[in-house]
């Protein structure tokens, strides 16, 4: 047992932006627990780190994942839509997901910032969500492609911005993640606080 | 209750009857990893736990905290009446589907 070995402060303090505030206290310390009594005698100051950190980015995950899952569908879903059913006239389309987009990412960050009660955590959930939600747009574009690129659908897609704009735009996605994150945040842990100035 | 109980949940929730008045959160990971012999993630039991509570199937309060884990609460579970309900439901239809066959099966491998 090595009770004074700490883990990473930064992955502790991203540990604390994912967590409801009444779990922190718990979660962090059955992590410090395991990390100083079995971890670290066992793996030393370097493989326990990278336990410690695997640990947090696990929480981290499960956090943001059903944000991030939404927002993947609603991408592959769109993208099915203008592949499978192309129009001359993209503007309704692109309206609606664009909404649909900014609405999930600034909920993702209200959401996390409520539940934290750091507004720190709202850009970092909905970066997170982006992400999560890019992979899955890919996988899915991809998937799509392996099974379906007859040369009605190679027009379709080449009609509605072309492969690269699939791969690459759910990429930009994250930054616009950072910034929707950062208002939702602002305003969950706004609302946080005067609940609870409230209560 | 019991087809919504997964089989991860009731590893948790029978660490938990195993670990009676001590079943903590790092105490049920443990407990967990030793029965399923594999390492299993934090997040995953603590996720578990959550929703399990949230469910209504365990009660949870917090108690001291302790030095190696720097004063921080530990969160004590056990299992609700209606969460033993459920432990043995599963058991029941487990074992309903298993009745009539000889284990382990032999000549399917």
């Amino acid at each position: 047992m090595t009770i004074t070995a700490t883990p990473p402060g930064w992955a502790e303090d991203v540990l604390r932006l994912v967590l409801r505030r009444a779990d922190f206290d718990a979660v962090s310390g059955d992590l410090l627990e395991e990390y100083r009594d079995r971890i670290h005698p066992a793996r030393g100051q370097t493989g326990a780190d990278f336990w410690y950190v695997r640990q947090v980015i696990g929480f981290a995950i499960r956090s943001a994942g059903v944000w991030g899952a939404l927002f993947g569908v609603a991408i592959v879903v769109r993208t099915a839509l203008d592949w499978f059913a192309p129009t001359q006239d993209f503007s309704v389309r692109s309206a609606i997901s664009t909404y649909v987009g900014i609405g999930l990412l600034l909920a993702t960050g209200f959401w996390s910032a409520w539940r934290s009660g750091s507004m720190r955590s709202g850009p970092l959930s909905s970066m997170l969500a982006a992400s999560i939600g890019s992979l899955i747009s890919v996988i899915g574009a991809t998937g799509m492609l392996v099974f379906f690129h007859d040369a009605r659908t190679m027009n379709a897609i080449a009609g509605s911005g072309g492969l690269s704009e699939v791969f690459t735009m759910p990429l930009a996605m994250i930054v616009d993640g950072l910034v929707l994150g950062t208002i939702g945040g602002a305003l969950g842990a706004a609302a946080n606080a005067k609940l609870r100035l409230d209560l | 209750m019991a087809d919504t109980l997964g089989s991860f949940e009731q590893a948790v929730l029978l660490a938990i009857l195993r670990l009676g008045d001590n079943a903590y959160g790092r105490a049920v990971l443990n407990e967990v990893q030793a029965r399923l012999e594999r390492e299993v993630a934090a997040g995953a039991v603590h996720a578990t736990l959550g929703r399990l509570e949230r469910k209504g199937l365990i009660a949870s309060r917090l108690g001291p905290g302790t030095p190696i884990r720097a004063g921080k609460a530990r969160r004590f579970y056990r299992i609700r009446p209606i969460g033993l309900r459920a432990l043995n439901e599963a058991r029941e239809t487990v074992e309903t589907l298993w009745r009539g066959l000889e284990w382990p099966l032999k000549g399917h491998a």
